[in-house]
């Protein structure tokens, strides 16, 4: 995607995203794995709920000033869009019966796929214009984020769910339309960020339910203990 | 071929042929002649075109429905009153509060001689101009039924019925989950009162899908929307319209699915002092009922009590779990407790719960008498069951101790009252 001449990079720039996506979606998460007296995922089940929370809670202010510097109309609460474009954002709505019935790898998949999705385009939410501060915000969230990939990935391997791969040709690019305006970008920025915050209020969620499935019966728990009593 | 069992005896008639659809005659066609005995049955012949209804007799009286004959002699009386009158019901008439309003006496001329009357009651003929009947500055006690009579025949010519009222005003909405994630509700009113009948219609958008609002059944200004997707990025909107005969009036509201959500407060809360000890109150409560799913959407709680006779409220925010003992109670206080809930990640807290009263353990105040008058007791028997020189309830000096007040404890209930008193400043400095 050469640029040309005299226009401002913005094609490189998504040729670069698309790269830079490709080359991190086959970069393995590393499992955060302790296998030593291993109590099950119930631990690291708690961890990753309590990991949305801490996002959910760093993305509220994070995004505030994000839209701020957008300015309005994004900023203003009453913003209420069609969702046109950003077709290749991971969405979080789900039919309610079908979300009900997901197994737990499903589950678990659609999160880790999702928030490598989105990390990928956080990731290419580095505008020319934004503020240091602003960036050192979405670099700092960025890292937790990436924690919070490697905390579901930590929770499938202690499951025995192998990691979702991805399929050559669904890798995340992102292929920007003949005139990609400045409108039209600070768009698919809005709804990046919503669609985060939804998926990270979805995952809170979805580690409720698998914190009561995978709750260990008390009977187990204490013979495990008069185990190691000896 | 007779196809049901026996009709009512007291019915007679012959046989004659009725349409297919048509309702069955409850009237006789003919009229038995006293004492005829027969049997009464139906028959169906074919079913094609008609029904053939074969009645046979059975008569024990002269069967005359008298229910019968009441409707047919009713619908006649209507027709002779149609007959002789202008019009059948009444024109309905809205008015604005505040208004004139010029009430013309039917096609009559502007010149006729006719009299008005509202409710029965005549109307000062200075209300007039020629036939019309003028009124100025309606209010509220100007409604009623109005009718013009040709002044001397008192022959009616014309019926008002005025109904005197306001256009609405904007609506209130407001829409909350607290079946999350089932549904939400929206119910509105309005602010000020139109004193007219008012037609209200609601539509719901989820984007550009429309999605369908069900009439709640015992309410009439609240309506149900069922959700289909969970976690949507897009926005509902809510409008309402209200309109009646003098105006009509709008409003929208717009929100995302999560910050609506708020429970009902918990139910069941209940309040029990904990034996042997004075300081210790077990609260325990149940989630709401209209909550569907506690354990995918698990609840918090946030618990509030306070002494009677305080303002101050000590709180407790609770992750799970719907039992709590409060530890720090002042002994001997009527305490009042409150439970709130809230969805762990979203929404809002609910409205706070009926209270619950209680009141620590108290240790059973012992009879001092006995004691103070043991070398006299040979006196009297009955000393025992007299009561304790000094109440033991408002005494102070009952922090976490069961002794009785006697001299040698006098100081002891000072520096017990000084600690009191320290405590309770730390504890509000702490809220």
């Amino acid at each position: 995607m050469l640029p040309a001449a005299g226009e401002p990079a913005a094609g490189d720039s998504w040729g670069m995203l698309a790269c830079l996506c490709t080359v991190l979606w086959h970069l393995p998460a590393v499992p955060a794995l302790n296998r030593t007296g291993d109590p099950g995922p119930g631990p690291s089940i708690q961890k990753t709920y309590d990991l949305t929370r801490y996002l959910e809670h760093q993305l509220r202010s994070l995004a505030g000033t994000y839209l701020n510097y957008l300015g309005p109309p994004f900023n203003e609460p009453d913003f209420n869009p069609p969702r046109l474009g950003a077709e290749t954002l991971p969405r979080a709505t789900v039919n309610l019966d079908v979300w009900r019935s997901l197994n737990d790898r499903l589950r678990l998949t659609q999160n880790y796929e999702a928030y490598s999705h989105l990390l990928c385009y956080l990731r290419g939410l580095n505008r020319q214009a934004a503020t240091a501060e602003l960036r050192r915000s979405l670099a700092h969230f960025c890292t937790s984020l990436q924690g919070l990939l490697g905390s579901i990935a930590g929770v499938m391997a202690a499951l025995g769910y192998p990691l979702p791969q991805p399929l050559p040709g669904t890798e995340p690019t992102w292929t920007p339309g003949p005139a990609h305006s400045d409108f039209l970008q600070k768009m698919d920025d809005f709804w990046l960020l919503k669609e985060l915050q939804t998926w990270l209020w979805r995952s809170a969620k979805d580690f409720n339910r698998l914190k009561k499935k995978m709750q260990p019966p008390a009977a187990a728990v204490t013979l495990h203990l008069e185990a190691h009593g000896f | 071929m007779t196809a049901g069992g026996r009709a009512h005896p007291r019915s007679a008639g012959g046989t004659y042929w009725a349409p297919a659809r048509g309702p069955r005659f409850c009237c006789p066609v003919f009229a038995p002649p006293p004492g005829f005995h027969g049997a009464l049955s139906d028959s169906l012949l074919d079913g094609a075109s008609g029904l053939k209804l074969h009645l046979e007799w059975q008569v024990m009286a002269v069967p005359v429905p008298w229910a019968c004959c009441a409707v047919l002699a009713a619908a006649a009386a209507v027709v002779y009153a149609q007959r002789h009158s202008p019009q059948e019901t009444p024109h309905v008439q809205y008015e604005r509060l505040g208004s004139d309003v010029t009430l013309p006496c039917g096609t009559a001329n502007w010149d006729a001689a006719v009299t008005w009357r509202v409710n029965g009651t005549d109307l000062a003929p200075d209300l007039l101009n020629g036939s019309q009947l003028v009124l100025r500055g309606l209010e509220l006690g100007h409604s009623g039924l109005y009718a013009c009579f040709h002044r001397d025949s008192w022959h009616l010519r014309h019926q008002v019925l005025l109904n005197v009222g306001l256009p609405p005003r904007e609506p209130v909405l407001s829409c909350r989950s607290n079946t999350y994630p089932k549904g939400f509700y929206c119910s509105w009113h309005l602010p000020s009162p139109t004193y007219i009948p008012n037609t209200f219609n609601v539509t719901v958008l989820h984007g550009s899908k429309i999605m369908v609002c069900e009439k709640d059944p015992a309410l009439k200004n609240r309506c149900h929307i069922r959700y289909m997707h969970l976690f949507s990025t897009v926005k509902y909107k809510v409008s309402i319209s209200v309109s009646n005969a003098l105006g009509h009036n709008t409003t929208a509201i717009t929100f995302d699915e999560f910050t609506i959500v708020k429970p009902d407060p918990p139910e069941n809360v209940v309040a029990r002092p904990v034996p042997s000890n004075p300081r210790r109150l077990e609260v325990t409560w149940q989630t709401p009922s209209t909550w569907p799913d506690p354990e995918s959407f698990p609840l918090k709680f946030f618990l509030r009590y306070r002494p009677l006779i305080l303002d101050q409220w000590q709180h407790v925010e609770l992750s799970d779990g719907t039992a709590h003992t409060i530890t720090d109670a002042y002994a001997g206080k009527e305490y009042i407790i409150q439970v709130a809930a809230k969805d762990n990640e979203i929404g809002t807290w609910s409205d706070w719960s009926v209270a619950a009263h209680a009141t620590p353990w108290t240790e059973e105040p012992r009879h001092l008498t006995t004691e103070a008058q043991a070398p006299e007791t040979t006196a009297s028997t009955t000393s025992s069951l007299a009561p304790p020189p000094t109440t033991k309830i408002c005494d102070p000096g009952e922090l976490g101790s069961g002794g009785g007040p006697s001299a040698p404890f006098f100081i002891s209930v000072l520096v017990t009252l000084a600690l009191a008193a320290a405590a309770a400043a730390a504890g509000s400095l702490l809220i």
